[in-house]
């Protein structure tokens, strides 16, 4: 984009000398112009997939998998089914919208609310990105640390081995070959389609649960707002809108590539619903025995439920599918992380860049890891409340992020014609009122029976 | 649809260069209205936020 708003391309050097990043994403480009011009249609999306998938199967991370798990044991399938569904709808809308704006603007979500509303405000939406990331992740390390303990592996090994797959991911300097790794990754988020499958759900429940949205969960109006709050926390989360938009940056993708940025977002919606709905159903297998009761986090949690009740092979896929959810959410939180430090202080901030040149992004990225899995080894924290919080805490804090995401995503000196149009705005506003609700709502009541004045 | 060049130097937009996105976009006038509801949201997410601290924090203690 121009400064006046209409796009241009490329038409000959610029002045300036070209950085090792630029020559990384020009021949990424020069692959995705080739495949276009070929009419390689199959070829020019398996390029240009990447960032909409990683954002959605890594929201699908530990904490999540275990919440749906969770409600799943506890309440059935029900409402949760189609509640679900409309939450990943939700976060498609917000998640297109992160690509548009780094597809567009070529600039990662904290470097453009810092330049263009100011550093108090990037900052703030950095801080508060941070502090939901290192909590999220504290999360991510339980769920591979209960994996592994399915398969006799201790907390230390299990912290090395997080901390060694993020440090490994990164140390190849090429946006590309990150983003592939972690695809590869992600596939195995399936899992929990697979664990539903081996537990024998029948058809007509699940059919039954996703067209009447029945039976609807009784308990406290604390509860169902906690359940209601967490289930948004488990689709839509500032560390996305952080990750989407500065990964398609990253990428390289151009208002060229909208279209395909639309299809990876969706699938990955559409993905992460389906695996989210197998982890619910594997859960919901549990509910007739007392799965209410369980503790997925203590112990084999829902990996050693499952294999006490439908043998070890399930068991077996649940704990690797946990495993799965925690490290492709590590590598994307911890990543989410780098970008937003680096971009709001203005330094170095892509994976095209070698360590030695953008450190302060790397460096992040990495500590963002150790941090967290530091907490796990400390003897008695509180992982399971810290996990049932975390998703929450993203909830409270979301809508900051969205109105800014909106507001960007609404600039036309930015956006020029890929500004929002009016429906979609609508839907939008929507979406920041309920989440803003939904958020406001828990941490009030919730807030006002701890104090007794409720 | 949009063309790109076919020079291998030249596959990203002008913009897309890294000593492009290093320069700042420019700095967005911000009505009152706007200003005061950007305020009202941040003081709600900080509020909000304690709330949800607060109240962890008190389930872990008792």
């Amino acid at each position: 984009m121009s400064d006046d708003g209409a796009h241009d391309v490329a038409v000959a050097l610029p002045r300036t000398p070209l950085t090792h990043e630029d020559l990384d994403r020009s021949n990424d480009r020069l692959r995705v112009y080739n495949a276009r011009r070929g009419g390689r249609r199959w070829f020019l999306v398996w390029l240009l997939i990447g960032p909409g998938i990683l954002a959605m199967l890594g929201e699908n991370d530990g904490p999540s998998m275990i919440s749906y798990t969770a409600t799943g044991a506890t309440y059935g399938l029900g409402a949760f089914v189609p509640f679900t569904l409309l939450t990943f709808a939700m976060a498609a809308v917000c998640q297109e919208m992160c690509m548009r704006v780094g597809a567009v603007t070529h600039r990662g979500y904290g470097q453009l609310v810092i330049q263009r509303f100011g550093p108090l405000w990037g900052w703030f939406a950095a801080g508060d990105l941070i502090l939901t990331n290192l909590v999220t992740l504290v999360a991510e390390f339980v769920a591979i640390r209960v994996g592994l303990r399915y398969f006799h592996v201790g907390a230390a090994a299990s912290a090395a081995l997080g901390v060694a797959l993020v440090a490994t991911t990164m140390s190849g300097g090429r946006y590309w070959r990150w983003e592939r790794a972690v695809l590869a990754l992600a596939v195995f988020n399936g899992l929990f389609l697979v664990a539903a499958l081996l537990t024998h759900p029948r058809a007509g429940t699940v059919g039954h649960a996703l067209l009447t949205a029945s039976p609807f969960p009784g308990g406290s109006l604390r509860t169902l707002l906690l359940l209601v709050a967490s289930t948004i926390g488990a689709t839509v989360t500032p560390w996305m809108i952080f990750f989407q938009q500065s990964a398609s940056a990253d990428k390289g993708m151009t208002p060229a590539d909208l279209r395909h940025g639309r299809y990876d977002t969706v699938v990955g919606a559409c993905l992460a619903a389906l695996f989210g709905i197998g982890a619910m159903v594997a859960g919901a297998a549990l509910y007739p025995h007392g799965g209410g009761n369980l503790n997925g986090l203590s112990g084999l949690g829902f990996p050693g439920a499952l294999r006490a009740l439908d043998g070890h092979t399930v068991g077996t896929v649940f704990a690797l599918g946990l495993i799965e959810a925690g490290a492709v959410a590590v590598l994307t939180i911890s990543a989410s992380t780098g970008y937003a430090v680096s971009e709001c202080i203005g330094a170095p901030h892509s994976m095209n860049n070698s360590v030695r040149g953008a450190a302060v992004f790397y460096g992040a990225n990495l500590l963002a890891a150790l941090v967290a899995a530091a907490v796990i080894l400390i003897p008695g924290a509180p992982l399971l409340s810290i996990s049932l919080n975390a998703n929450v805490l993203a909830t409270v804090l979301l809508p900051v992020s969205l109105v800014f995401l909106l507001m960007l995503a609404n600039d036309r000196e930015l956006m020029g014609p890929w500004v929002n149009g009016r429906r979609r705005n609508v839907v939008a506003i929507a979406i920041v009122a309920v989440v803003s609700a939904a958020g406001g709502a828990y941490a009030l009541v919730s807030f006002l029976q701890t104090v007794h004045l409720l | 649809m949009f063309e790109e060049p076919s020079d291998p130097d030249t596959h990203l937009e002008l913009d897309q260069f890294v000593a492009r996105t290093s320069r700042p976009v420019r700095r967005a006038a911000l009505g009152s209205r706007s200003q005061a509801g950007l305020w009202a949201l941040r003081v709600a997410a900080i509020v909000l936020g304690a709330m949800v601290i607060y109240t962890f924090v008190y389930q872990l203690a008792n």
